[in-house]
């Protein structure tokens, strides 16, 4: 098992840098992930860790030793392709054995530690097959399996659930899930999608145009994000943004304590709410209202799309999340309010959280 | 430029210095011993005169060349050869897209007829040129003696037209399998929604074909023209040098030909090595164009 | 392409012509065929019978053991060595630079490109003197070396392995690097059997290459046991019409053509495969 250390990571293709130096210290066991739209250089910074892109600058250290200029193989790491990169020629048992062969492990000990991923996996009836005959999932699965056999002490994991239906990417979430937990080897895992991003991790590294916006606990990163960019990419539907909203304009009702402070560095900031922290209230005591363009009925929830007006003539699109089944007539204006402490304040040049 | 995409390479690639080298080092050696080696030798032996003993020569720049572009036998051998190339495409390529169209239109046995319309494909041009030179022998040659019938006599070791003629047949004959095949390919790759849609709009099959699948073949047939060509010009010497070696006169003395004829028979070192360079920058042009068309293609 | 419309008697037609195409194809072959059954005499009749004749076995075997020059065993022999010698060579070349060329870098990878390029522009007709005195000076001549070597380096063949291996995903290479293999163990292990269907179809086409050779072998062979049957045929032509053999001729023939055509048919797939893909 292994510690991962990105000391002020860099890469630059000729003079073009994409990663602008990534810190992040991984424990043993946990499971990390990168995720951030594409070409935020999450994919490139995890393929510098597995050694199929070199580091320009900076640290790279797995269990204390540094690796910038090892061959993968050197790493003790394995890892899953987002197109799985099965040898189309070999049988499910030789793609999982090749690295074993590569190791000159004996014949019975490839074949107990293939029986065994692949009793794990569930492919146990598939091992003479070919890639071709398998399905996405099972395909997956091999992927998964051949970095297993090799007992590597770290995992990569790169879009591997990205090529699934819907279905099977929420199922193979769960499995990958706790297959980790159940081998407990430190994993990094890359995706752009930030459900998968939420639900896996231990700890997720927020990429936005080759700069680590913020590393932390799911739920730390979604309750406090670090940056606008942070709080707009994690979760569904997104957050509600009012762009420059003088602070001198603030409703009287909404008190943000550490703008006291902000006042007099600036004038205007970006402020933000999730659409699940709004709550209808009496019209007295609104901190803002919404006009109704569109109501989406889940079931379990609803979902009110409209306009909000904090500052007079400056609407803004606004999602209100309320548990339960609501109706509201179209055009009709909804009173709302939030907790001080669910108001996220960014400013609006640099986009950091102020409060 | 297409030059610079077939140079491309991966964007993952080894480490490694002397590995590569030893990995193309045979290609090299051979090229250069063989491809790069006499290519020089042949531009400089062009630009010398070897003394009628043989036993040494002086350069004389340019004076080979000049002397061949003033001879009227290697200007005809241009003409001649220009004549063989354009008729060699032609009887390959039309009765070529007659027959694919044909087979393309068939439900039922289009794969036989393919099979048995591709093979002469196999046929060396040499050996062609034995069959053919069987077929039209003046005295005992079966096509020679039903000509008759039709009140041609039929001699083409005496007569030039005939004998280019001969050679045109016999070096089409194998080549229009090839054109087939690719004209069969390129009318299987147009998708019939298009002739459905014409077909509704009521145009007549010949209609059809002149505005729909002609233009839409073209790609192909721009192709098959360049590799007919350079068939025609490159790849024909065996069915010269068993039908007709040149003859009569030197009536289908193609350049390739001449330049072995030169060379080997008649000794003209500096005349055929001229004559290779000349050749060279023939098909380096032929090349250009052929990869020009590719460009096209890619770029589509 | 429906030039036909849904009329019965036109399907017909399309499939008279096409058959008549076949037999005016055929036809020089079968002629060939015949001239090689019957005896000398019969061939001189004037018009030759159209019907095959009883001198098979007989015209087959004078072929084979005696030969006019040289017996046509040890051609066919001679011209299975050059073919299968071109075809394996210009295959096992290729594929060596193709894959140093797609997945190095190294110094001089462009030149090393552009070398192997210009070979398109130097087909042996063009160069034919220059060669064999290099050949010669080599002491190459009446040789399998000889026969062989100055045909195998091969653009064609290198663009062929270098196109199909761009299109091998990336992901291949990196997963094997992961799976701890080297250039040499990628290159057997993985791109060569990956490979494989392009390897058969290419050499389909380039035995044929190699077993229709003429101008070369009739350059570099002077020996008569050393003829390919290609161009030892032409030693067999008659010269003149008294002392003609023609069976001999066409049965040689006919035996110079049924390797070639027998590859094309029995690997019919292969070998469509392998002429379009050579010249894309």
């Amino acid at each position: 098992m292994a510690t991962i250390d990105l000391q002020n990571i860099r890469k630059s293709y000729g003079k073009n840098q994409v990663i602008h130096g990534v810190d992040a210290s991984i424990a043993d066991g946990e499971l990390i992930v990168i995720v951030g739209p594409s070409g935020c250089g999450k994919s490139t910074l995890l393929r510098m860790v597995a050694g199929l892109e070199e580091v320009t600058e900076g640290e790279l250290r797995i269990d204390g030793r540094r690796v910038n200029d090892e061959e993968p193989k050197d790493r003790d790491i394995a890892m899953v392709f987002q197109t799985y990169a099965l040898y189309p020629h070999m049988s499910v048992f030789d793609n999982m054995a090749y690295g074993l062969k590569i190791m000159r492990l004996p014949k019975a000990e490839i074949r107990s530690r293939v029986e065994e991923a692949a009793r794990m996996l569930s492919l146990s009836e598939l091992l003479d097959r070919k890639p071709k005959a398998l399905s996405g999932g099972q395909r997956q699965r091999v992927a998964m399996g051949r970095a297993i056999v090799r007992q590597p002490s770290v995992f990569l994991f790169d879009e591997p659930l990205s090529n699934l239906d819907a279905l099977l990417r929420v199922q193979m979430r769960l499995e990958i899930k706790q297959l980790q937990r159940r081998l407990g080897v430190t994993s990094l895992y890359v995706t752009h999608d930030q459900v998968e991003a939420m639900t896996l991790a231990d700890r997720l590294i927020v990429m936005n145009g080759g700069v680590a916006d913020q590393v932390d606990e799911a739920m730390k990163v979604y309750e406090r994000p670090a940056t606008r960019f942070v709080a707009s990419f994690i979760g569904s539907p997104g957050m509600n943004f009012l762009n420059k909203v003088p602070i001198a304009s603030l409703p009287p009702n909404l008190d943000l304590p550490e703008l006291a402070e902000q006042a007099q560095a600036r004038q205007t900031i970006d402020l933000g709410i999730r659409p699940e922290n709004l709550a209808l209230c009496d019209p007295g005591e609104a901190q803002l209202t919404l006009r109704v363009l569109t109501v989406e009925t889940l079931g379990a929830d609803t979902l009110v799309h409209g306009h909000s007006e904090l500052v007079q003539g400056h609407p803004e699109p606004m999602a209100l999340r309320l548990v339960g089944t609501h109706r509201f007539e179209e055009n009709s204006t909804l009173p709302l309010k939030a907790d001080a402490s669910h108001w996220h304040v960014f400013d609006c040049e640099t986009g950091d959280r102020l409060n | 430029m297409l030059f610079a995409a077939i140079a491309m390479q991966k964007k993952v690639y080894f480490r490694g210095t002397w590995l590569p080298w030893l990995l193309v080092a045979p290609q090299l050696i051979i090229t250069g011993v063989f491809f790069m080696w006499p290519a020089v030798q042949a531009v400089m032996q062009s630009t010398q005169l070897p003394d009628p003993f043989g036993l040494s020569s002086q350069y004389v720049g340019m004076e080979n060349f000049q002397f061949l572009l003033n001879d009227s036998t290697y200007l005809e051998s241009f003409a001649t050869t220009a004549l063989f190339s354009v008729s060699v495409t032609l009887m390959a390529m039309v009765p070529a897209l007659f027959f694919a169209v044909l087979a393309d239109s068939v439900i039922k046995g289009s794969g036989l007829y393919r099979t048995f319309l591709i093979w002469p494909y196999a046929v060396a041009p040499a050996i062609a040129g034995i069959v053919w030179l069987f077929m039209f022998n003046p005295s005992i040659g079966v096509a020679s003696y039903y000509l008759k019938f039709l009140g041609v006599k039929w001699n083409h070791v005496l007569d030039g037209d005939q004998a280019m003629l001969l050679v045109v047949l016999a070096a089409a004959w194998k080549q229009v399998s090839y054109n087939f095949l690719f004209f069969l390919a390129g009318l299987q790759a147009i998708p019939k929604s298009l002739i459905e849609a014409a077909t509704i709009d009521g145009a007549s099959p010949w209609h059809r074909f002149r505005t729909i699948t002609l233009p839409l073949l073209s790609p192909t047939t721009f192709f098959l023209l360049v590799v007919n060509i350079i068939y025609a010009f490159f790849d024909t010497f065996g069915v010269i040098h068993t039908i007709t070696l040149g003859g009569p006169e030197r009536d289908t003395s193609i350049l390739v030909y001449k330049v072995f004829a030169d060379g080997f028979v008649g000794q003209d070192l500096g005349s055929s090595a001229a004559q290779s360079v000349i050749l060279m920058v023939l098909v380096g042009a032929l090349t250009v164009v052929q990869f020009r068309y590719i460009e096209k293609k890619v770029h589509y | 392409m429906a030039i036909v419309g849904r009329h019965p008697w036109r399907t017909a037609t399309v499939h008279i012509l096409l058959i008549l195409g076949i037999v005016l194809l055929c036809f020089p072959l079968y002629l060939t065929f015949v001239g090689s059954t019957l005896t000398r005499q019969e061939v001189l009749q004037v018009p030759m019978s159209l019907m095959p004749g009883d001198q098979f076995l007989e015209n087959y075997k004078r072929a084979l053991f005696r030969g006019t020059n040289a017996p046509v065993l040890g051609m066919l022999w001679n011209s299975l060595v050059m073919a299968m010698g071109i075809a394996i060579g210009k295959i096992v070349i290729s594929l060596l630079s193709a894959y140093a060329i797609v997945y190095f870098r190294f110094p001089f990878r462009m030149l090393c490109f552009w070398t192997i390029f210009m070979t398109l522009m130097l087909p042996v007709e063009v160069r034919i003197l220059p060669t064999y005195e290099i050949a010669a000076k080599l002491g190459l001549l009446n040789s399998y070396t000889g026969l062989i070597l100055p045909l195998i380096a091969s653009a064609t063949a290198t663009f062929l392995f270098r196109q199909f291996f761009m299109t091998v995903p990336d992901e291949l290479v990196e997963a094997a690097r992961m799976d701890g293999a080297g250039p040499i163990r990628f290159f057997k292990d993985i791109l060569l059997p990956l490979s494989r269907t392009n390897i058969a179809a290419l050499f389909v086409i380039l035995f044929i290459y190699g077993w229709n050779q003429f101008l070369w072998p009739l350059l570099i062979t002077t020996d008569p046991s050393m003829n390919t049957i290609v161009m030892g045929i032409k030693q067999t032509v008659p010269q003149a019409d008294d002392f003609a053999d023609w069976p001999l001729t066409m049965a040689t023939s006919v035996m110079a053509i049924i390797p070639p055509v027998l590859v094309v048919l029995l690997m019919q797939r292969l070998f469509i495969k392998g002429l379009v893909d050579s010249e894309k």
